[in-house]
């Protein structure tokens, strides 16, 4: 398979812009300064089927679509690399490795949308990346690929990098707009949506870093070779970050539809030391969790994943063998969304904790008859119904782990203990 | 204006364009419950209360932020949304401390009246409840419990979006989220009061009112506020005959939802004093009781023989009083001057969003009664105090405290031939009187007052006055009819008849149609 991706990562001094540059960085932006209208580039991002990494999988080229041409306001694009779900690192691989690539995808998303001011939200944790992404916007600026008249052809593009303060929701699109203009970091209620009334009520287009880091090539190798990669509906490649009990954990570019027992298996090694593969969370710890028997027909796409009943998301992959206590796992991944929680709506404020609550009773050997029932109620209280996605990926973990485990979590109760040797 | 059709329960309905689901329900009587949703404050969508199922939306939608379209269909009452709203009460009470028995909410909380509602189950919460600041003093008037607090964000979207002040923040994430000072901030500003009345539970209290009486025991009386000309609409909530508080009364013409501190405040002054119940007449060795025909009769022959005679008005005294007043002075004396009190000050920006910057609610109203031929208070004042009266007749206000010559007023107040003093109590005023006759405070009296804007607004008694104390309009009238002019009025409303009949401004309006929101005098002459 051809990389897309992680096609320059292994090369010395990948980050730099004169190594960038001879790969063929920056031939794309060129190419499009050259002739390649606003629309045509949105046209051509369409055809090439590319969909959102950032976890909802939304059409890229659709969502700049939706940014109204007219608008007397300023229009923005943030690029989002606030990476925090949990199980996943990809972004940061991007960011440190080919960080030229995350800046000509945010010029390109820029350009198409004809923005002249472009934002990098960066998780705060990534000190690292944070130095080589400004060393890279830089060069990048000194070269003339940003700021005034770029190479000479009228468009002028401002690209300011934003370091975050810790938080996870900074990451969901709108959280992420307010902690931008300068508040707290709470999502904002939808209608209206970023595309019209986003960062200072100014239309605006959210990317994940994956989805711009993607642009480059479309653009330079065209959108139909792209378009051939993957599956009918799931196009291209896709970052998968592989942590947990498997042996060659790392960052893995994958054509999409790829077989995700196989992935497992062969390209990450399996599990070691002699253990079992119990349970592996395909998408960030916020989709549901599946049981190892039911990988066999599994497919690293969006469509197959949801037909197993969990979801891509942001490619996190958590390998878990049969040394893992599920009540535990339940109760980690819920104490990190009660802990995550930004407290604005009321199911999402208040049911995160109590389910931690709970699987923290049924973890300590004091879980009672019903309190099963009750997490899988409180979870289908807080989905759907809540400001932001965060609601749902609170809740859909916690009820997955209980109905795909429920035994074990029956006989943690009834015991008083762990019951996984 | 463009309007759309839907369905909300199976009910048609047409609102304007760009109105919410919300909206278009209380419009038709459907009441949606809600506790971040607020009309006059941007929309938070935070609380989740509002949820309603919508046809064709896999989910449930907010009902507070979900535009009404043509021909779409909402249920407020399905078992989805009634599920929905159940489980947001058990989400909001799972931290609550319910200490209802001790909360000043009580009887008006939203959270009760949801929960009787809505959810009436017991809690199968039984985890550690989560712990936050109690009885934290946020002002001068407010305190704060933050265990109580639903994070609705009303009070910190009022203190952004009404007063611009911006005193408080949400602090802090998931379950120990909490409202808070911002550092070295008191919520102090002119309006604070409101964020009482708009917080849904009992998480933020009135530091005057706590702890006095349960909501339930009140007498609600609605009333306009005596504080300024602005003329607030108001509740008066009252109990075994004293005010326990003043609560806004929404009225888009006046006040919206609003009433400022002072205006909140104001009836501590005015109604909490030791109060005359006799009329009193002055003979030597000072003043002493006496029957009220005696002190008519006193003030009447003293009024009429020392001429040229000051009538004072207080500005709170209602269109009904200053009608019959304007006419009795000038049936005393053919060289009267009549005013009612008026003084300006200066009023910071906040105070001017809502308050005017006067202290006399009917200064307008008396002034179209004939209370104000002279051209102002201030030029009578002068005229007091230069001596060019000798005798005067004082109503309502202790002018001696009042203005910044106190001392020269007294002085001239003292070289009268006569002065009669009306007023609740025995003020440094009445006590240089040759009678005083003991009256009743706005809150004991029914009439109208005339707010700065000439909108015509009904006071109601919410209480009783003290036996032996009348009604300003009925003391007017008495000494009315001693002169020798035969007045039969037997109530405010036949008062105002009159008024309706002979003040040009006021003509054609009925008494009945002023109803609790007032009327609007026409802008000509
Ligand atoms: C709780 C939560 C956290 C999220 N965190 C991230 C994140 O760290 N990075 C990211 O790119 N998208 C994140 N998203 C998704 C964004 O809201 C948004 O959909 C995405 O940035 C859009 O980019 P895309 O269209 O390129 O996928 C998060 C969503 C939720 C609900
Ligand atoms: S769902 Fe959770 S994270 Fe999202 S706005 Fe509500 S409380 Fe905040
Ligand atoms: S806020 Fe309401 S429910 Fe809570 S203690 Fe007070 S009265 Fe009771
Ligand atoms: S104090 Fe009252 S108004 Fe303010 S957020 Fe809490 S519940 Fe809402
Ligand atoms: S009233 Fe609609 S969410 Fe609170």
């Amino acid at each position: 398979m051809e990389k897309v991706l992680l096609r320059n990562i292994d090369v010395p001094d990948s980050h730099t812009l004169a190594v960038y540059k001879s790969r063929g960085g920056y031939r794309a932006f060129e190419q499009v300064l050259r002739g390649m209208s606003p629309e045509k580039l949105i046209e051509e991002v369409k055809a090439s089927g590319l969909r959102g990494r950032g976890g909802a999988g939304f059409p890229t080229g659709m969502k700049w679509s939706f940014v109204p041409k007219d608008s007397p306001k300023p229009k923005y694009v943030i690029c989002n690399a606030d990476e925090s779900e949990p199980g996943t690192f990809k972004d940061r691989l991007l960011i440190e490795k080919d960080p030229h690539a995350v800046i000509e995808g945010t010029i390109l998303a820029a350009y198409a949308i004809q923005s002249h001011t472009a934002f990098i939200y960066i998780r705060g944790e990534l000190v690292f990346g944070s130095k080589v992404l400004q060393g890279a916007i830089d060069e990048a600026a000194q070269a003339g690929y940003l700021g005034k008249n770029i190479l000479g052809s009228g468009y002028d593009l401002e690209l300011i990098l934003h370091r975050g303060a810790g938080a996870y929701i900074c990451g969901e699109e709108t959280g992420l707009l307010s902690s931008l203009e300068g508040g707290r970091g709470w999502p904002k209620v939808k209608p209206p949506f970023p595309a019209t009334h986003g960062l200072f009520g100014c239309p605006t287009v959210v990317n994940n870093v994956e989805t711009l880091a993607t642009l480059p090539w479309i653009i330079d190798q065209g959108a139909a070779r792209y378009a051939a990669i993957g599956t009918e509906k799931s196009k291209g490649t896709k970052l998968f970050s592989v942590s947990g009990h498997i042996r060659k954990p790392g960052v893995y570019e994958v054509e999409m539809g790829y077989p995700f027992k196989r992935f497992l298996e062969e390209d990450c090694g399996g599990v070691p030391n002699g253990r079992k593969l119990k349970g592996v969370i395909p998408g960030g710890s916020s989709m549901p969790v599946l049981r190892a028997d039911e990988l066999e027909p599994v497919r690293m796409d969006y469509e197959s994943m949801q037909a197993a009943g969990s979801m891509l998301g942001s490619g996190g992959v958590i390998v878990m063998d049969d040394s893992t206590c599920m009540v535990q796992a339940a109760w980690n991944v819920a104490r990190f969304y009660a802990h995550e929680s930004c407290g604005q709506c009321t199911p999402c404020r208040e049911g995160c904790h109590w389910m931690e609550k709970i699987f923290r009773r049924i973890e300590s050997g004091e879980g009672e008859k019903g309190d099963l029932d009750l997490v899988l109620n409180i979870s289908g209280n807080i989905t759907g119904n809540t400001i932001c996605p965060f609601g749902d990926a609170a809740a859909w973990p916690a009820a997955a782990f209980i109905k795909k485990y429920r035994a074990e979590f029956e006989a943690h109760i009834t015991q008083k203990r762990c019951v996984v040797i | 204006m463009e309007s759309v059709k839907l369905t909300i329960d199976g009910q048609e309905i047409s609102t304007a364009k760009g109105k919410t689901v919300i909206e278009a329900a209380a419009e038709a009587g459907i009441a949606i419950p809600h506790y971040c949703y607020h009309p006059k404050l941007p929309i938070a969508g935070n609380c989740r209360m509002c949820l309603v199922e919508i046809e064709k939306m896999p989910r449930l939608q907010i009902a507070c932020n979900t535009q009404a379209s043509e021909g779409m269909a909402v249920q407020t009452r399905s078992s989805k949304v009634l599920e929905a709203r159940r489980a947001v009460m058990e989400f909001l009470l799972i931290n609550h401390p319910l200490d209802c028995p001790i909360c000043d909410q009580a009887g008006e909380c939203k959270l009760q009246d949801y929960y009787m509602e809505h959810d009436l189950k017991a809690s199968r919460f039984e985890e550690r409840k989560e712990h936050e600041r109690k009885r934290e003093i946020f002002g001068p008037y407010v305190v704060f419990d933050g265990e109580r607090c639903i994070k609705c964000t009303r009070c910190v979207r009022f203190l952004q979006e009404v007063t611009h002040t911006g005193e408080l923040a949400v602090v802090n994430r998931g379950d120990h989220s909490t409202i808070a000072l911002f550092a070295n901030e008191t919520v102090d500003n002119p309006l604070s009061g409101n964020i009482v009345d708009i917080c849904p539970v009992g998480a933020l209290t009135d530091r005057d009112f706590r702890f006095k009486v349960r909501a339930w025991y009140l007498k609600n009386t609605p009333s306009v506020c005596p504080g300024c000309s602005t003329g607030c609409n108001i509740t008066i909530g009252s109990y075994q005959n004293r005010i326990a508080r003043f609560k806004p009364r929404i009225n888009e013409e006046v006040n919206s939802h609003w009433i400022c501190d002072e205006g909140r405040y104001c009836f501590h002054p005015l109604t909490e004093v030791e109060r005359l119940t006799s009329p009193l007449v002055r003979q030597e060795g000072g003043l002493a009781p006496t029957d009220w025909e005696t002190a008519l009769q006193a003030a009447l022959s003293g009024l009429s023989a020392a001429t040229p005679l000051a009538g004072v008005l207080s500005g709170r005294n209602t269109n009904e009083e200053a009608f019959l007043f304007a006419r009795l002075v000038k049936k005393l004396s053919s060289q009267a001057a009549i005013e009612a009190v008026y003084y300006e000050r200066k009023l910071t920006e906040v105070e001017a969003i809502l308050k005017s910057p006067d202290r006399s609610p009917n200064f307008r109203g008396a002034r179209e009664m004939g209370a104000s031929p002279n051209g102002g208070f201030e030029p009578l004042l002068r005229q007091l105090i230069g001596g060019k009266f000798r005798a005067a007749y004082i109503v309502g206000e202790d002018l001696l405290s009042l203005a910044p010559d106190g001392e020269k007023i007294k002085n001239a107040l003292e070289k009268l031939s006569f002065l009669v003093v009306q007023d609740t109590r025995l003020t440094p005023t009445a006590r240089l009187a040759h009678v005083v006759l003991p009256a009743t405070n706005f809150a004991e009296k029914e009439g109208t007052y005339t707010n700065r804007k000439g909108r015509v607004q009904k006071l109601n008694a919410a209480l009783v006055p003290p036996a032996g104390a009348l009604q300003d309009w009925e003391i007017f009238a008495r000494l009315q009819n001693k002169a020798g002019e035969k007045i039969f009025y037997q109530s405010p409303a036949e008062i105002f008849q009159a008024i309706a009949h002979e003040v040009v401004r006021y003509q054609g309006l009925s008494y009945a149609a002023i109803g609790d929101q007032g009327v609007q005098l026409s802008d000509e002459t």
